[in-house]
């Protein structure tokens, strides 16, 4: 016997079993809100009447029914955010790496609130949302942490990169930390991008001009006061082409392909007998395409090999 | 109707478990020497079990006639396994064996229509190696690989295994009725005839007869009985009710020479044969469980799987996992074409997705599950 509900909690209870779905259970609100709907877009027609018997569709037109269904969507991955920007901001950020940037003094009480703010700021914008996604992911996941500590054991590229090019003498944990808050401030990169249909998804992850970086970087440098300036502009820099951009830093190239890498992480993955693992997957895709996503192919070199050796 | 074939198809199963453990008790239980009313149950389950397997094929082959495709049944879906597996063996090994049980069983006094079945059971007892041709049918219908070719490449070399083994067993079974490869029954058999060319010499109706058959069973405890053609028992070693208690038809060996009828305990010759057909039973399981349990996960791990990566590789979106390639493997013609997916496609997929809308990790099927369960 199918329990119809009350017309106005049709809509938010079909969403938010939508979320709890086994495919999606796992995965961050964002990344549960454009898998929705991306759902909703391409499975209207069948979708129509699954939603009639539960009592969904009355309004007057099919177009309208998916408008709330998108809104209820957002709302829903909203008010899961929150408690994520918190959580990434709070417990996976805590600027240990400060004394290694030359800064002795503790950060100010506020600084896990502005990075919230930002975070939230990024969430209200159709495009850096879309790069907030990724960023989120890769900064909850433990992605940060196991290439990091195996990056400064091999003391490879991407280590001289960071040691010798960019200057910053630090540990594993300390290298981790301030790569995930240069992937909270990424987003705020796409702050001023308009969101152009044509890119979809792709918008959030697109390389932008370094003009409007710099534009940008001093409104962003205010609003993240505490944080030291190095950083802000490391986190914004992660949005520009390796190719296009001579002496990027290495945290800012590092952070654009962990963003990009946590935009598909799926932790309840199940990898086919056959299969290689997803990383190692990924990995090699986006060297083949490090030109055309403008990332950094001996980066990306070294993080497929990483993954190889641990089977990730 | 479905489900009506569905029920049919794990009934099959059921009997061709059945028809094997019978295959295997039928010989065990003559080397074990379990009684004669313990084989006849077997005998008579033979029957049974032959006569549903003659249903079976000709339900088939009725509907496959329906269907037009009676071609392609008998000879691509291996219905001539069907056929042999049944017809031939109810005709020449369970239906002489129980018109034997009742022409008098083990009773060899005076018996003209048992000594015709006795011989065409001798004549045929090679049929019943044709058995062994149901481990294919069990392994056909079993399904144990994920992947239809697989499944299809296995059942081919599992039937092709098998019958090359049952064949070559049939024809080293002639080949020694003929003489050509004598088995190991052979001296035995000879002994038994030259005994009974011994009690022929003197003729049929002779007082010598009796006479030579009780010197000759001091040395020769397998004479059991002679006497002169369709005539009077001469001499016996046991009384019929011992006959008919310990004996069933298949366990004499009969000669005819001379006027004269001289019946042999053949158990011996039987307990070698069941002997034979436990360790080729045991063999064609032993091959077929190793094509299953060793064979198909290479065959998967070469073929299958990387085809299922690459098939969904191609067929959705947002999977873009790659096709494993061990090292060694590499030259090899699937990996090599795995290998091109990897390189080649699933980058230029990546490139071409980026300007398209990826497909959502939930499916239609996600959402009308928990609508259902509502």
């Amino acid at each position: 016997m199918m329990k119809m509900d009350a017309p106005g909690d049709a809509i938010p209870r079909f969403v938010s079993r939508m979320f709890d779905a086994p495919a999606l259970k796992r995965l961050t609100a964002l990344q549960r809100e454009e898998q929705a709907l991306q759902f909703f877009r391409q499975n209207g027609p069948q979708l129509q009447p699954l939603l009639a018997s539960m009592g969904i569709g009355g309004a007057p037109n099919w177009q309208e029914t998916v408008a709330q269904l998108v809104r209820e969507a957002r709302s829903l991955a909203d008010s899961m955010l929150e408690k994520e920007i918190s959580r990434a901001a709070d417990e996976r950020v805590l600027y240990i790496f400060l004394p290694a940037l030359g800064t002795s003094r503790p950060p100010s009480a506020t600084v896990h609130e502005e990075i919230k703010q930002l975070c939230r700021r990024s969430a209200n914008h159709p495009v850096a949302r879309l790069a907030l996604a990724g960023s989120l992911s890769a900064v909850l996941s433990d992605v940060t942490d196991k290439y990091i500590s195996h990056i400064w054991e091999r003391r490879k590229y991407t280590f001289m990169e960071v040691a010798r090019v960019q200057r910053l003498t630090m540990k594993a944990e300390e290298g981790a930390d301030l790569l995930r808050l240069a992937l909270l401030v990424r987003p705020a990169a796409y702050l001023h991008v308009v969101a152009d249909a044509r890119l979809g998804t792709e918008a959030g992850y697109a390389p932008v001009q370094e003009a409007a970086l710099d534009r940008a970087f001093p409104g962003l440098r205010s609003q993240l006061a505490g944080t030291p300036p190095d950083v802000v502009r490391m986190g914004i820099r992660s949005a520009l082409s390796f190719q296009a951009t001579p002496g990027l830093e290495a945290i800012s190239r590092l952070a654009t392909i962990l963003a990009l890498r946590g935009r598909s992480i799926a932790p309840a993955m199940v990898v086919d007998r056959g299969a290689d693992s997803p990383d190692k997957s990924w990995f090699n895709v986006a060297r083949r395409n490090a030109a055309w996503r403008g990332l950094d192919p001996r980066m990306l070199d070294e993080l497929y090999s990483i993954a190889a050796e641990n089977g990730w | 109707m479905k489900k009506i074939g569905d029920f049919f198809e794990s009934l099959v199963v059921v009997v061709i478990i059945i028809a094997l453990v019978h295959t295997f008790l039928e010989d065990f239980s003559i080397l074990a020497g379990w009684t004669v009313p313990a084989r006849r149950w077997i005998i008579w389950a033979g029957l049974a079990i032959d006569l549903i397997f003659t249903v079976e094929f000709f339900t088939r082959l009725y509907l496959a006639i329906v269907q037009g495709r009676a071609f392609d049944y008998f000879f691509r879906e291996r219905g001539w396994i069907d056929f042999v597996a049944s017809i031939p063996l109810l005709l020449l090994n369970s239906l002489p064996s129980v018109l034997a049980l009742l022409a008098g069983a083990g009773l060899v006094s005076g018996m003209g229509s048992f000594l015709n079945v006795l011989k065409v059971i001798k004549a045929v007892r090679i049929a019943r190696i044709l058995r062994l041709l149901r481990v294919v049918k069990l392994f056909r219908r079993i399904r144990y690989a994920r992947s239809v070719l697989a499944q299809r490449h296995i059942a081919t070399i599992t039937t092709i295994g098998v019958t090359v083994l049952v064949a070559w067993v049939l024809i080293a079974n002639f080949m020694g009725g003929l003489g050509i490869l004598p088995g190991l029954d052979k001296p035995f058999l000879s002994s038994q005839a030259d005994h009974a060319r011994y009690l022929a010499e003197s003729g049929a109706g002779t007082a010598q007869v009796p006479a030579r058959a009780r010197a000759l069973a001091a040395f020769d405890p397998t004479l059991l009985v002679v006497r002169p053609t369709g005539g009077q028992t001469s001499w016996t070693r046991f009384d019929d009710s011992y006959y008919a208690t310990h004996f069933l038809p298949g366990d004499y060996e009969y000669f005819r020479l001379n006027g004269v009828e001289a019946f042999f305990d053949g158990r011996p010759v039987a307990k070698a044969a069941a002997r034979e057909g436990i360790v080729f039973f045991v063999a064609i399981l032993l091959v077929v469980l190793a094509y299953i349990l060793l064979y198909s996960p290479r065959f998967a791990l070469d073929i299958t799987d990387p085809v299922h990566v690459m098939k969904r590789g191609m067929e959705e979106s947002g999977y873009n996992l790659e096709v494993k390639i061990p090292d060694r493997r590499a030259q090899e013609d699937v990996f090599e074409l795995a290998g091109l997916y990897n390189r080649m496609f699933l980058p230029m997929k990546d490139r071409e997705s980026a300007s398209q809308e990826q497909a959502s990790a939930l499916g239609i099927d996600d959402i009308r599950s928990f609508v259902e369960k509502q």
